[in-house]
């Protein structure tokens, strides 16, 4: 027990020294706790347990239900084709991009390659909106409908990583089945339980979010399936009730990363072998090449198409050629099904970091749009100020 | 001559000073001053969209009351002043300000960085001197 521990103290202060830095510098947690775990993997000899791997699985699980909770419904509604079309196109390029080049020219097997698919054709809602709230793009309407495109692009790599490597027997059909019962009955019963029972200490409405992603997610993974899928498809349904309650929303991302995301960050960096990124650097090079090309060649014209002005159309393409999240826990899912070797997963992690960075600093640097965002904002210190800047006023 | 000020507002010693300038200047001109605040340092890579927000909200937080503050010192000093809230790199985000609302000055804080350090990162007064359309106004 006293082992135990141990190993949370050294966790835990890897991840509180993470947290210093982040402040300090201005960049994520999340990447600075993937960089001291890999730090702390490669020199101090940090290894994964069984309940590190719990806490890991379900920071995944719960990182894709705040990612799905995120949709603004309304908007996805109003932009529902366009965004359909080209969030899957987004998904799609990059997913066989990857699959076929790690394939063919890199030779990893025909499963392997699916992972580098899968982990390399998503897009980072949570970067995307960061930059364009620079802008001010967020609050316009093409602004509204990259948002939404993003979320269809997350939506095809769970369903791609929940799909392929499912096994299609009866559990499958009982997964399927309890889901979709459960997705169709989960707004009205959320809704129903936060109203009647939320708000108290012993914090019944977050209890019975957990218990609704731990038991869809049971059923996922004895399918073979993926904990995320139910977990993304569970939000998505829901984020029209969690809108309307944003201390329940900030309450789960306090527990969510408290405890839970700093042991999936440090766990995924700590599974990065040095040795192997020092050997497969190119490759590293090459595959970011292919997720960024791909991108441009499925996002680009139909930007265009949907008739997005010149510069805009480069922005939102560069944009949606991001990813974290979702890469690193495809990645991780890999590794640890045991579809993809240690020194694969360094380097799609790896390629999955500098795609949160690379193509950011391109688009800001040399694609950044005119900047749109309202002058005189009146209310200050809330969310809604965020969201809802007011009128414009004259200059 | 300086009938809309643009003033770079961070609550800094410098900006301080600035403000005081800037209440000046629009008093001998009678001109009106903007108060820009910039937001920076907000993370960028984050793993999910609240992140962001909390983080925003907490800067929009601090820089709202250093707003409202600046604010009511102009209304002490019978001047109007507006102000604006934006999010980015501080010099790019004022050169732009000024470039879109067709300021005739910006006024800035000098920021107290000597040496080594102003050498090597230069300071935002420094950039704003040198890319801005219009006058600057660098505050000691």
């Amino acid at each position: 027990m006293e082992q135990v521990w141990f190993t949370a103290a050294s966790w835990i202060g890897v991840a509180l020294m993470a947290s210093l830095i982040s402040i300090r510098t201005g960049i994520s947690v999340a990447l600075v706790e993937i960089f001291l775990g890999m730090i702390a993997g490669n020199f101090l000899g940090f290894h994964s347990a069984p309940w590190i791997d719990v806490l890991a699985s379900f920071g995944s699980m719960m990182l894709t239900f705040l990612a799905g909770a995120e949709i603004d419904p309304a908007s996805f509604r109003k932009h529902l084709k366009p965004s359909l079309v080209i969030g899957s196109v987004s998904f799609l390029f990059p997913f066989l991009g990857a699959w076929l080049f790690t394939y063919y020219v890199n030779g990893w097997d025909w499963q392997a390659a699916q992972i580098a698919g899968i982990a390399l054709s998503t897009t980072s809602v949570a970067v995307v909106y960061a930059v364009m709230v620079e802008t001010g793009l967020n609050e316009t309407d093409v602004g509204k409908l990259i948002l939404a495109a993003c979320f269809v692009t997350d939506l095809g790599t769970v369903l791609a990583l929940g799909v392929l490597f499912a096994n299609f027997n009866r559990w499958m059909l009982v997964f399927v089945l309890a889901t979709c019962l459960a997705l169709w009955m989960l707004p009205r019963l959320s809704r129903w339980m936060f109203r009647t029972w939320g708000g108290r200490v012993s914090e019944p409405e977050v209890k019975f979010i957990f218990l609704v992603l731990c038991f869809l997610g049971a059923l996922a993974v004895t399918a073979n399936s993926e904990a995320v899928l139910p977990a993304y498809l569970f939000g998505l349904v829901v984020a029209g009730v969690l809108v309307q309650d944003k201390v329940l929303m900030r309450r789960m991302r306090t527990i969510t990363f408290t405890l839970l995301t700093p042991f999936f960050f440090i766990k995924a960096g700590a599974l990065i072998s040095l040795p192997a990124l020092a050997a497969g650097a190119a490759l590293i090079a090459l595959l970011l090449a292919v997720k960024i090309v791909s991108k441009v060649i499925g996002v680009w014209p139909l930007c265009r198409v949907f008739q997005m002005p010149l510069r805009e159309s480069n922005y939102t393409t560069l944009l949606m050629s991001t990813g974290l999240t979702f890469g690193s826990i495809s990645a991780l899912y890999g590794l640890t099904r045991g579809i993809i070797t240690q020194d694969q997963y360094s380097i799609l992690v790896t390629v999955v970091i500098a795609s949160a960075v690379v193509p950011t600093f391109i688009a800001q640097t040399w694609f950044e749009p005119q900047i749109v965002v309202p002058y005189e904002p009146e209310f200050y210190g809330t969310a809604e100020h965020l969201l809802h800047m007011p009128e414009e006023y004259q200059l | 001559m300086f009938q809309k000020i643009l003033l770079a507002y961070d609550g800094s010693e410098g900006a301080e000073k600035a403000l005081d300038a800037a209440l000046e200047l629009a008093r001998v001109h009678q001109g009106k001053v903007w108060a820009l605040a910039v937001e920076e340092n907000l993370p960028h890579i984050t793993a999910t969209v609240g992140e962001f927000q909390e983080s925003k909200e907490k800067a929009n937080e601090k820089f709202g009351k250093l707003l409202h503050a600046a604010r009511s010192r102009a209304e002490k000093a019978g001047v109007e002043l507006k102000t604006l809230l934006r999010a980015g790199h501080p010099a790019k985000t004022i050169i732009n300000v000024a470039r879109e609302g067709e300021f005739d000055v910006i006024l800035v804080g000098h920021s107290g960085l000597s040496g080594v350090w102003a050498a090597f990162l230069g300071t935002t007064a420094e950039k704003v001197s040198r890319h801005a359309p219009c006058s600057v106004l660098i505050v000691r």
